[in-house]
């Protein structure tokens, strides 16, 4: 009997530890919010989870270790090729919006992110935002990102395998920027041409719900029923519920 | 030989100012008579870091989340520090003013920015009063020429500084570099 019970404490603790860092990683996966590190949009270059902090620079990946937070350790570089814009981590895996493509790498191991698969599109700017089983991708046509291109679009992959991402919807929007996901609505920031609402009752399928022409918006934070949106105009925060529009909270204007 | 090799040499150091990520362009542009200069700033002024009182947003980029605080990015100018605890009332607490700024993190007390090349490592535990504690040179790849695509430029000289900005000017020569 004495042998098993530091056998039974230590099973006990295993179990505990795995429910702790399980309801972690989900929490992590439902809101993008972690505790001790903060969110940002998604036209970001930097992005943290954990005690890691990923930099994508134009042409690579750059990851530090942060445990020590007042000294970044560099872990590992990764070169990867051109055109690279935008990281967003969500659950095990980054997202890195290139201008050729989404890539998705693993990091289970976040010193050593591993490439799970690339996503090619046409030449355009696109950030992506994660919820679920599916991947947002905004793809802008314009001078410095789709040179020759004549539209822009919202593309919807399934990354349920994400070794196999899969584009199931595909739509054309104006002039998108960054966007944001929560729940059931999809928001598109649409540079000088205003800030589209998208209902994503069907996660496959956005549909349009409301465009707000007067509101010029460059990137979105969506943290729970909140937005936080800056543009040419200045910063906007407004609250949202499962209605087609949103209400006006504060602004910082330019001056 | 030795011509030759010095030939070879020439076409290579051309094509470095050339930007091989700008493909495919759409045909070549004709030289109109402006281009573009680079502006340079010598490395330690580059590197310097101020704080001060709350600013007006003028160009604001991205933005960051943590807590009750709201960052948001000047253009290539710094950080506004918001305290945003009552979101219908936003406090603008202070302005960081960093070269070349445009991304922001934070994790606990720390906040990871970029300065060009450099990251920058912040103190913000008092978020009135941010602290540089940490400058990481050449951590971030940067490219000397302007953001633009289908443009004639001046190349960059790393010995003339570092390119803080492009400024469009008329040129009387076609400049080599394009992209």
């Amino acid at each position: 009997m004495k042998k098993i019970i530091p056998l039974l404490f230590l099973v006990l603790a295993a179990a505990g530890l795995m429910l702790i860092l399980n309801a972690c990683s989900d929490n992590m996966g439902d809101s993008g919010v972690n505790p001790q590190t903060g969110t940002g949009g998604s036209m970001a270059r930097f992005a943290i989870t954990g005690n890691t902090l990923y930099i994508v620079s134009k042409q690579s990946l750059e990851v530090y270790d942060i445990k020590d937070g007042g000294n970044p350790a560099k872990t590992i570089s990764r070169n990867m090729g051109v055109g690279i814009e935008t990281i967003f981590p969500y659950k095990q895996n980054l997202f890195i919006g290139a201008m050729d493509g989404m890539y998705i790498y693993n990091n289970a191991t976040p010193a050593n992110p591993i490439l799970m698969s690339k996503f090619t599109h046409v030449m355009s700017c696109d950030p992506v935002v994660v919820q679920d089983k599916y991947a947002y991708v905004t793809l802008r046509a314009g001078v410095n990102c789709r040179p020759g291109g004549s539209f822009s679009s919202l593309d919807v992959v399934d990354i349920s395998d994400p070794t196999r991402p899969a584009l199931v919807n595909s739509q054309t929007v104006d002039s998108p920027f960054g966007l944001g996901v929560s729940g059931k609505k999809l928001f598109v920031c649409e540079g000088d041409k205003g800030f589209r609402v998208m209902d994503i009752t069907d996660p496959a399928k956005p549909v349009h719900q409301r465009y707000y022409q007067d509101l010029p918006s460059y990137d979105v934070i969506v943290r729970g029923k909140h937005l936080i949106i800056t543009g040419k105009k200045g910063l906007f925060q407004y609250s949202f519920d499962d209605s087609d529009s949103i209400r006006y909270l504060s602004q910082i204007p330019v001056l | 030989m030795r011509s030759t090799l010095l030939a070879a040499g020439i076409a290579l150091l051309m094509s470095s100012c050339y930007n091989r990520e700008s493909e495919p362009f759409v045909g070549n542009v004709k030289f109109d008579g402006t281009g573009y200069r680079p502006v340079y700033k010598n490395a330690e002024d580059v590197a310097k870091v101020e704080v001060s009182a709350a600013q007006a947003l003028k160009e604001p980029g991205k933005i960051y989340t943590f807590g009750r605080y709201l960052f948001i990015n000047e253009l290539g100018k710094g950080i506004h520090v918001i305290d945003n605890a009552d979101s219908t009332k936003p406090e603008n607490l202070s302005f960081i003013s960093i070269t070349g700024n445009y991304d922001i993190a934070v994790k606990d007390n720390w906040l990871y920015a970029d300065n060009l090349s450099n990251l920058l490592v912040i103190d913000i535990s008092d978020p009135k009063a941010p602290r540089l504690t940490k400058t990481i040179a050449n951590a971030l790849p940067v490219q000397n020429y302007p953001p633009m695509t289908g443009i004639y430029f001046e190349c960059a000289d790393p010995k003339k500084g570092v390119v803080v900005d492009w400024e469009k000017v008329s040129m009387d020569k076609q400049p080599k570099c394009y992209r």
